[in-house]
């Protein structure tokens, strides 16, 4: 089981169904959500103010991350998140994109991301998870 | 000759001096000799007379005898003449090729000489001696007017005789002939025979008549001729010697307005500009010339043309014209542009299609996988009220539908969005075991009798994905539309047929009226029968899944017998 786990998404629906499947098919502990890709940002900016200087302990292992979202979507936020600051503070976050689009580009886009370990079409269930429990 | 003047003169004297000394003789013997003088003197007043008389008619012979032999000598020389002139007549007939005829009208005796043999190829035999043979040998188009110019001049209403007709060979076909004639009168001035002579002018005509078509080609084409004239110096711009009616037509120019002056007239500095550089080099090369551009008419209209130079040699080799065409092109110009605007319309639709496609279904899918999410989570919580239960398993039946269509869709805008797809080499037998896997519920369901014939290796350079759709959707389609009153029977085969592989699919289902059918059964949203969880997209993905991949899909039916598809891929 993770420790910690992030799902990005803006509805609430897809949110809700994501901490009951997670919970049901034991594969975190704790989930924390944001409801975009800026709040996403702002959480692992605090993640960082708060701990200066020290190595950040606790943070996300895993990230379930939706693509289109208003105020910042996945792309934006990946971009960011890709850049060397946070890639140092957390190497050992990865994302999951988490999406509803059948845009054949999208999918090969998300697999140029060096922390995107995979995409996965909606919606999300215990079967998936299981298959990534291995991982850890 | 003059011996014989001699002679007769010397016998004349011996002849009247013999009579005159035997007349002195008898004379003086029947007279005494008292008259003795007047006797002597008697004979020499004869012999002087013979002398003198001799004396003229040797004169007057010698005159007669040079005449005549003048005369004589005249005549030799006529017949000379006449000889030679028969020769030369009969050589320049023969260097001339002319078919020489006589008429002699009166008797209607009609002769030819021997060019109507070679000429014509007429034998000697079989040549008419009427001048009925030889209007029977003019071609029925030309006789009348023929006859009517003839028949006025031998009435002696025309001054001269010459006419162009066809004159028939012996073989049937026909010749142009230049055909010219005199006539020869008798002393009261009556046509008694007329002289002709026949030139055979097929291969000048058969000329004249290309020439005139070749010419139709200058005079007839909608591209406007333009020749001018190279210039020796080559350092003016060529003047222009003729051009064509399409020009004006073209141009607004009369040729006139134009002859003798230089291309300039028609064609504006700004219409070359472009292209002025090239077009001096060219011209100075004297090299082949094209380019494209927009000029003005006389009256000032815009028009588009596509202008090329071609550089003409005279006999010598030496640079003698330029021929240039002019094409109006402004119309395809006018489509080219047209093209290019629906095209980026076109395109830009297209994208935006596209896009919309892609929004729709994410936006559709988005909140259908939220319930499909929230339904598998149901699944797990026990629910006491029946009605509820029902309600729920409605909503789920219903929910599970829209996810497959949505997902049929999907996979249409996908393939019709990438006609380039990732092909690979594939091996038909492992397809079928993912296929089988995939069915395996439904098979042990329905126990259809499965009869498999693969060719040993058949490897497909396709989709793999979309192979196993295709077979999916053919499989599920044979169970779902299965006769109720006999096993289903499904038999596959895949061989190799030249380039081709065939893959033929046939079962003995409840088949499909393809006559009343037959154009929509590969069409989107065509239902052919009463099923409930039928969506109509089966078909139309595996068509649009089968020509993605450069394939073409056939179907046999016949109803309550079953259905045969063959699916053909090229290797």
């Amino acid at each position: 089981m993770l420790d910690l786990i992030l799902c990005v998404d803006d509805d609430p629906i897809t949110l809700m169904l994501c901490k009951m499947v997670i919970k049901k098919a034991e594969f975190a502990k704790e989930l924390i959500t944001a409801q975009n890709g800026e709040e996403a940002l702002n959480y692992f900016d605090d993640l960082k103010l708060n701990n200066l200087g020290n190595e950040i302990q606790n943070y996300p292992q895993l990230i379930f991350l939706d693509l289109n979202m208003p105020v910042m979507g996945g792309w934006e936020f990946l971009d960011s998140f890709a850049k060397d600051d946070y890639r140092e503070s957390f190497k050992d976050c990865k994302v999951i994109v988490l999406s509803s689009t059948i845009d054949p580009e999208d999918i090969n886009k998300a697999k140029t991301y060096p922390m995107v370990l995979d995409f996965v079409s909606k919606p999300i269930n215990k079967e998936m998870l299981d298959e990534l429990k291995k991982l850890w | 000759m003059k011996n014989k003047a001699n002679k007769i003169t010397l016998l004349y004297m011996l002849f009247s001096i013999l009579l005159a000394v035997g007349g002195y003789y008898g004379l003086s013997s029947l007279q005494d000799n008292s008259n003795a003088t007047f006797q002597n003197y008697s004979l020499i007043k004869d012999f002087l007379f013979i002398i003198i008389s001799g004396i003229i008619f040797k004169v007057v012979l010698t005159r007669n005898d040079i005449r005549n032999s003048r005369i004589f000598e005249k005549l030799q020389t006529t017949n000379e003449e006449i000889k030679e002139s028969n020769e030369r007549y009969d050589i320049v007939a023969k260097a001339t090729s002319d078919t020489i005829w006589d008429w002699k009208i009166q008797e209607d005796n009609f002769t030819w000489n021997k060019g109507i043999q070679g000429v014509f190829g007429y034998k000697k035999e079989d040549v008419g001696n009427t001048s009925k043979w030889w209007f029977d040998r003019i071609h029925p188009e030309d006789s009348i007017k023929m006859s009517i110019k003839l028949y006025s001049f031998i009435e002696q209403k025309t001054e001269k005789w010459q006419d162009e007709y066809r004159f028939q060979c012996a073989d049937g076909t026909y010749k142009y002939v230049f055909d010219r004639g005199f006539l020869v009168k008798d002393e009261h001035g009556n046509a008694i025979r007329m002289i002709g002579a026949i030139q055979d002018v097929t291969k000048q005509k058969e000329e004249e008549q290309r020439l005139k078509l070749l010419e139709t080609v200058i005079t007839q084409t909608k591209d406007a001729v333009i020749i001018t004239e190279s210039e020796k110096q080559n350092k003016t711009i060529p003047k222009i010697v003729f051009v064509n009616p399409a020009f004006t037509e073209m141009t607004g120019y009369k040729a006139a307005e134009v002859i003798g002056k230089t291309p300039t007239v028609f064609m504006g500095r700004k219409s070359i500009k472009n292209d002025i550089a090239k077009l001096s080099k060219a011209l100075k090369g004297r090299e082949e010339f094209k380019f494209e551009t927009l000029n003005h008419t006389k009256d000032g209209e815009e028009y588009w043309v596509n202008f090329s130079m071609i550089p003409i040699t005279n006999q010598e080799g030496e640079h003698s014209h330029w021929i240039s065409i002019q094409r109006d092109i402004t119309e395809e110009k006018k489509q080219e542009k047209e093209k290019e605007q629906l095209i980026r319309e076109l395109t830009q639709n297209n994208k935006d299609l596209k896009q919309f496609s892609y929004i729709t279904s994410h936006n559709l899918r988005a909140p259908l996988s939220n319930l499909t999410g929230l339904l598998n989570l149901m699944q797990e919580i026990p629910i006491e009220n029946e009605e509820l239960k029902e309600i729920l398993n409605g909503f789920s039946t219903s929910t599970n539908l829209l996810n497959e269509t949505i997902n049929d869709l999907v996979k249409v805008i996908i393939i019709k969005d990438n006609p380039s797809i990732n092909k690979e080499e594939v091996l038909i037998k492992d397809v079928f075991e993912n296929v089988f896997n995939q069915l395996s519920y439904l098979i042990s369901l329905h126990k259809p009798i499965l009869k498999i014939e693969l060719e040993k290796v058949t490897i497909l350079n396709i989709n793999k994905a979309y192979l196993e759709s295709i077979l999916l959707n053919l499989f599920t389609n044979a169970i779902k539309y299965r006769s109720p009153k006999r096993t289903l029977r499904i038999y596959v085969s895949s061989k190799e047929v030249d380039n081709h592989i065939v893959l033929i699919f046939r079962d003995n289902g409840i088949g499909i009226d393809l006559e009343r059918n037959g154009d929509k059964i590969f069409g989107l949203y065509q239902r052919f029968h009463n099923y409930s969880d039928s969506k109509g997209l089966g078909l139309y993905l595996v068509k649009s899944q089968v020509e993605s991949m450069g394939g073409s899909i056939a179907v046999e039916s016949e109803v309550d017998k079953g259905t045969t598809f063959t699916i053909t891929f090229k290797k």
